[in-house]
């Protein structure tokens, strides 16, 4: 790859988006008039957004000088209102009680709500007949009560208190409002009836209100106006990123296309991953521009009528350090963005189709943008391991100036999110390796067409698209079956899930889509040297493995209660035997048919070993339940693809497996107990109050070192490379060693 | 002038080593069995070249004559490295097309009726883009630039926008693009499609000049008289396969055709008809009444 290639391609696609009055309009034009124009807008609708008077009919309102004033003239009394000037928005329709006799057509809970479903009122605020009489009784049995009180038990008094009914369209938010507020003046006004009732009962009115309630904001100068750009700068970072980068990819694959430019280019020297950066950095830059001038056109116009509004005091100008976060997380955002949009287009065959593929993406990022505003959800493991979503909510704790709270967070969601853009660069890349979508014909797709294509046309291995549909239908019928399997006993689960949920998919998917499933599944005797390897690397690296659980969990230590779960599972199986079968020889056989077979194979179709290996590796490890099991199954599933790939053979994969699981198991029995039974123990590992046995730290580097000798012996091994590894291979070589002037 | 032809192009030639079949000294492509198949939904495994094979020579221009959908545009794709061989080999000056393509890349210029030019560039961006691609340094650039755009009579256009040029200055400026680095091998494919009379016939002109310095030229038509006037070698392609190869003499001489129209569909009815008669399934003997 020559830097000077992609730094031309880069130079001249900039320029060319430059001269496009399209591109300009959206990343220049459109930020820097769309917030003024809001802004306008927003000040000109304020004039028309004043409250509106709410309609309430009131039945039998009590017109008694015992009681406090409910109603003065056609309008709730003032003083029920904390700003008496907000009164006359209750527009009040006085309705007397209807005579009892007249029919349940009067009934006043139908009639009401006929009313309001005619749309004449808000809500109806319903008064009984006997409220006014209910209330006499109840105020002289309390002061009958007092008086008994004072001079010792007297005759029983009639204490039940009298009952307003409110009638509201709860579905309707006029009515929630109206409801509210005609909740808020009935309120006052009974504690208008309270504090009359205690001064008659000749109590002092503090004593239905013993204590006072003081609300002390300790946030800090600053907080809240953090807190409120929090939730609206990184959304509007992040959608506007995927705008930028939405047309200028568009334009610059389908686009070219469709204008027959894309064949000139990709008959020059320029290699395609030459291409592929060239075009990825120029939406990359336009995507972040777009997102930049937004952001400081809103922070500008944002600025400016937030002076104009000083009923909004905890909003303000944004917080200076904001800008130095935003522009941190807007560089891996774009790159996802404009890798995931430079892969989408280059599959489009015209502009047209361009954004038909790309709706799909902005439908799928948006819920991911949104989720982090919704009440509740915070930065969390969980959380964090979600694309988009987990940079949003680093970035709103950053914001925030939750430094610390954030701060463990840091290396997940940066592997998350590097994680997706260098899985999207490759895709990009492999679009542009790929004659069937560069000189894709329109072709009527038909189901049936297709699935006989895939019976039809078998190759000798799976192909990429194969291998990656297997990785994900062995996730979703796992994640499908963790809500049926019976965890309590484990030895079952454990079977099953092995069985039908990681080996029956791979091996039926070998034996439907494949000519040869020997060559697929690796089934081939690998050398015994190779064999045995295996067994000494799966005991050599065993201890390192040990402190890496150790590391793991320190950094994300597992909740409390799965963790009791968990050892509860495991209390359950008691026989070793059993124990050694379900745990370590089964996912030996069948996790190795699946992840280092099909989809090992399938993957290597790209012509790259490693990336075959990592991206095996990373299915491998999405299929463990736990997030703390998946790093370290990740980081084997790596080893276990390389030694697949030296030897050829699945066989030492296998081993190195069991071997490992079994070890794993062993030494989950250890006790201090049985440690000073063999003393041989203490020479290997010592005890740790927490983490159980642990080995000793000479033990740990000497192993390890053993280790990386006995991988370096892997690789010195010669390998069957696949028709696709050899080309590429040959390609690269000729790159490496072949510099034209 | 012979002799100074001959110098220009030896240059460029290697002496190239391939195992299974041995090109001979200054062959400049040597094409051997290329075969380049499609997957179709339909119709399963689809031959685009069934095993195609020749040689081409420095200061030649050699034709590819063929219908419609014959595989001469894949074949030319293949050679610019644009397609991947299914099967075959097939090597540019030594390099071969598979694993050497970024070589190969440099060693050709590629022009065909898919090759735009962008329309947001002038004419002098564009050809000094491509230059700067295939690694010419800025004045070395400069000067070739200035030598082809005055003998391609273009400093016209030299500022005009690709959206507002005319199919004529189209063809110029990618003729500039394809021969801005001098390359030993040049690739023309249906060139002259969609031109007019004036314009197809300067660019044969142009093309034929080239032929002059010594350049090797794979020129594919389905005009019979391009490739008559045009070309040293003729290949007549149908189907993905070569029915005939060989100069206009030759093959009138063999065929015993008096022109390369006669002969043409002659030889493509010929093969049709061969192609039929291999579909039409066994009929079932049927028991002779005695």
């Amino acid at each position: 790859m020559k830097w000077s290639n992609i730094r031309l391609i880069l130079v001249r696609e900039i320029r060319d988006q430059l001269r496009d009055r399209r591109t300009l309009f959206m990343i220049a034009v459109l930020p820097l008039v769309l917030y003024p124009l809001l802004g306008m807008s927003f000040f000109q609708i304020a004039q028309f957004m004043r409250e509106h008077a709410i309609r309430v009919l009131v039945v039998g309102a009590p017109d008694n000088p015992a009681l406090p004033p409910l109603v003065e003239k056609d309008r709730f009394a003032n003083n029920l209102f904390a700003d008496p000037a907000t009164a006359q928005l209750l527009q009040l329709t006085l309705r007397p009680l209807e005579s009892p006799d007249r029919g349940a057509e009067h009934d006043p809970l139908a009639r009401a709500r006929r009313e309001m479903q005619q749309g004449n009122y808000e809500v109806v605020v319903y008064f009984p007949s006997n409220f006014v009489s209910q209330f006499g009784r109840f105020h002289r049995s309390l002061l009958q009560h007092q008086g008994a009180a004072d001079e010792g038990p007297g005759p029983e008094s009639d204490l039940t208190i009298p009952r307003v009914e409110i009638f509201p369209n709860l579905s309707k938010d006029a009515s929630k409002a109206a409801h509210r507020r005609v909740a808020d003046v009935l309120d006052r006004w009974r504690e208008e009836i309270g504090r009359q009732n205690l001064k008659d009962s000749q109590l002092p009115a503090t004593a239905a209100k013993p204590f006072e309630i003081t609300t002390l904001d300790v946030a800090e100068e600053g907080q809240h106006k953090a807190a409120a750009w929090s939730k609206i700068l990184p959304f509007v970072l992040l959608i506007w990123a995927l705008t930028g980068a939405f047309y200028p990819a568009i334009d610059l694959c389908a686009g070219e296309k469709e204008r027959g430019t894309l064949e000139t280019l990709l008959s020059s020297p320029a290699e395609r991953i030459e291409i592929v950066w060239g075009k990825l950095l120029t939406i990359m830059i336009f995507s972040m521009a777009t997102a930049i001038l937004n952001l400081a056109s809103l922070a500008i116009t944002g600025s400016f009528i937030l002076s104009q509004l000083p009923q909004l005091p905890e909003f303000g100008p944004p917080p200076g350090l904001a800008i130095v976060w935003l522009l941190t997380a807007l560089v891996p955002v774009s790159a996802l963005f404009s890798a995931l949009c430079l892969a989408l287009a280059a599959f489009a065959r015209s502009t047209k189709e361009g954004q038909y593929y790309l709706m799909p993406l902005v439908l799928i990022t948006m819920p991911l943008t949104i989720l982090p505003m919704s009440p509740g959800v915070e930065l969390s493991l969980g959380n964090s391991l979600i694309p988009v979503t987990g940079v949003v909510l680093l970035l709103r704790a950053m914001l925030e100036g939750n430094y610390m709270t954030a701060l463990p967070f840091i290396p997940p969601v940066v592997a998350v999110t590097l994680g997706c853009c260098w899985l999207a660069i490759r895709w990009a890349t492999n679009q542009f390796n790929s004659e069937a979508v560069l000189f894709r014909e329109s072709e009527r797709w038909d189901v049936g067409l297709w699935v006989k294509h895939l019976l039809r046309d078998r190759e000798a291995t799976p192909s990429f698209g194969e291998a990656m549909f297997c990785g994900v239908l062995i996730l979703m019928i796992r994640f499908f079956m963790s809500f049926s399997l019976d965890v309590g006993n484990l030895a079952t689960a454990a079977a099953v899930t092995q069985l039908v949920v990681v080996a029956t998919p791979a091996l039926l998917m070998t034996v439907m889509l494949t000519r040869s499933p020997a060559q697929t599944l690796l089934l081939r005797r690998p050398p015994l040297a190779a064999a045995l390897g295996a067994v000494l690397l799966a005991v050599a690296l065993h201890p390192a493995i040990n402190v890496l659980h150790v590391v793991v969990n320190y950094l994300y230590p597992l909740d409390g209660r799965l963790a009791e779960q968990l050892k509860a599972m495991s209390a359950g199986l008691d026989n070793m035997w059993v124990m050694v079968l379900v745990l370590a020889v089964l996912p030996g056989i069948c996790e190795e048919l699946a992840f280092r077979g099909f989809i090992l194979s399938g993957f290597r179709r790209l012509g790259h070993k490693w990336t075959a290996i990592v991206l095996s590796s990373i299915f491998f490890g999405a299929s463990h339940a736990l997030f703390q099991q998946s790093l370290i199954a990740c980081l084997l599933g790596a080893v276990l693809g390389f030694l697949a790939i030296q030897s050829g053979s699945l066989l030492p994969g296998v081993l190195f497996h069991i071997v490992h699981n079994v070890l794993a198991l062993l030494v989950s029995q250890v006790t201090p107990a049985l440690a000073d039974e063999h003393h041989w123990l203490h020479w290997l590992m010592r005890s740790a109050s927490d983490e159980g046995q642990l080995y000793h730290w000479p033990v740990v580097v000497g192993s390890l070192l053993a280790g990386i000798a006995i991988l370096a012996w892997f690789h010195r091994l010669p390998y069957a490379r696949t028709p696709e590894e050899s080309l590429q291979e040959a390609i690269e070589h000729q790159s490496a060693h072949w510099m034209p002037n | 002038m012979l002799r100074d032809r001959g110098r220009r192009y030896k240059r460029h030639i290697r002496y190239v080593w391939v195992p299974q079949d041995k090109p001979c000294w200054g062959t400049m492509i040597h094409v051997r069995h290329l075969t380049k198949h499609y997957a179709d939904l339909k119709r399963g495994k689809i031959f685009a070249l069934g095993g195609v094979s020749f040689d081409a020579l420095p200061g030649q221009i050699y034709g590819l004559l063929g219908p419609n959908g014959a595989g001469k545009t894949t074949v030319l794709r293949i050679l610019s490295t644009v397609l991947r061989p299914s099967q075959g080999s097939a090597s540019v000056n030594g390099y071969d097309v598979a694993t050497q393509p970024s070589m190969v890349r440099h060693q050709i210029g590629f022009m065909s009726a898919n090759t735009a030019v962008y329309d947001r560039m002038t004419a002098w961006e564009m050809v000094e883009y491509f230059g700067r691609l295939y690694g010419l340094a800025a004045e070395p650039l400069r000067a070739r630039m200035e030598d082809l755009f005055t003998r391609l009579q273009m400093n016209e256009i030299r500022d005009v926008l690709g959206a507002k040029m005319s199919t004529g200055m189209k063809q110029k400026v990618s003729i500039a693009r394809a021969i801005v680095h001098d390359p030993p091998v040049l690739i023309f494919d249906e060139a002259t499609s969609g031109l007019d009379v004036l314009v197809a016939r300067a660019l044969l002109k142009t093309v034929a000049e080239l032929r002059d310095h010594g350049k090797c030229i794979v020129f594919s038509t389905h005009i019979m008289r391009e490739a008559e006037k045009l070309c040293d070698r003729i290949a007549i392609m149908h189907r993905g396969h070569i029915l005939a190869e060989g100069s206009l003499g030759e093959l009138c001489d063999r065929h015993e055709e008096r022109d390369l129209e006669e002969l043409f569909f002659r030889l493509i009815l010929r093969h049709d008809e061969t192609h039929e008669a291999d579909r039409v399934p066994s009929q079932p003997v049927l028991s002779q009444p005695s």
